[in-house]
């Protein structure tokens, strides 16, 4: 059964300060690593993967990302559809997050990375209309099944060992919050 | 449980193959469709004082790059991008879009061109006008 948080409890504590930063500099960094491979990210792997463990405070690391891709690479109409389909699949993981198997979040990035085009055509219906979004879904096709692939396998390969990390990071973090409490 | 997480883990590979089969389907069906063969057509470039230059080609040219590639005298360069090229300088005028407030448009027979110019089909009379647009 899905159930959405009765409240998402995005309250910033000081030592998600640094935790922002961390979740904000990998994104960055691995897609810049990644870039000479034509759209294959690890964005999705670690949005999926932060949002799991840390929670909703995953919405400040990804607005401080799109906001850093926009500086980085310019504003253009890709810039836009970052604005939803980032925090979308943070959404989307919420809803799943009590799905604990590594097989259901490979097929998830891989069903978020086939979407990917159809999903970022949205502006171009609203700005050109539906031929020109289906034209645009249509070519970007190729690069949505790479997108699929490249998801499955980094999800497959990645989840548990990431997972196990960002775990003891999270208890080291909460460690560190009761204690600063007392 | 071990045998019903497989089963579930088989039913997710298969959905995601499942899409990927449709899109690949979808992609041989409706893809930008080209004519072989000589073919003649009209590159106009209206640079940044509205001044036109126009470019007769003979070409077999599938896609715009080619025909642009093989028009006599059209200088360009742009920067590649996860779509394909996106052009910034014509002719030695540079739009960039951040930096020069423009932008190189491209049209076909005066409707905008929905690809990138590595996909978009040329047919014989076509006609091609690459506009520097100003920023609205």
């Amino acid at each position: 059964m899905i159930r959405i948080p009765s409240r998402l409890n995005i309250r910033l504590h000081s030592s998600d300060i640094a935790l922002v930063g961390m979740m904000t500099a990998t994104m960055e960094v691995g897609k810049f690593a990644l870039s000479y491979l034509p759209n294959i990210e690890p964005v999705t792997l670690f949005i999926i993967l932060y949002t799991l463990t840390f929670g909703p405070v995953v919405f400040y690391a990804i607005a401080i990302f799109i906001l850093l891709e926009g500086l980085l690479y310019g504003f253009g109409l890709w810039w836009f559809f970052y604005l939803y389909i980032w925090p979308l699949l943070a959404l989307l993981t919420l809803l799943f997050r009590k799905q604990k198997s590594v097989w259901f979040w490979t097929v998830f990035s891989a069903m978020f990375g086939l979407t990917f085009g159809a999903m970022s055509s949205l502006i171009t219906l609203v700005l050109s209309g539906p031929a020109a979004a289906f034209a645009y879904f249509i070519s970007g096709i190729p690069f949505d099944l790479l997108h699929g692939g490249g998801n499955f396998v980094l999800m497959l390969a990645m989840y548990k060992p990431l997972r196990k990390v960002l775990t003891n990071i999270n208890h080291h973090l909460r460690d560190k919050r009761q204690e600063e409490r007392r | 449980m071990e045998k019903t997480n497989k089963k579930k883990a088989l039913w997710g590979i298969l959905a995601v193959a499942v899409v990927a089969v449709a899109m690949i389907a979808a992609y041989i069906c409706f893809k930008p469709g080209t004519s072989a063969g000589a073919k003649e057509v009209t590159i106009q470039v209206v640079d940044n004082n509205g001044e036109t230059t126009s470019y007769d080609v003979k070409t077999d040219a599938e896609y715009l790059k080619q025909a642009m590639d093989e028009a006599e005298g059209l200088t360009y360069s742009g920067d590649e991008s996860e779509y394909g090229m996106m052009v910034t300088t014509v002719n030695g005028v540079q739009a960039v879009y951040d930096t020069d407030g423009a932008y190189w448009a491209f049209y076909v027979n005066d409707d905008y061109c929905n690809y990138g110019i590595e996909e978009q089909p040329v047919n014989d009379q076509d006609t091609f006008k690459i506009e520097y647009t100003p920023a609205q």
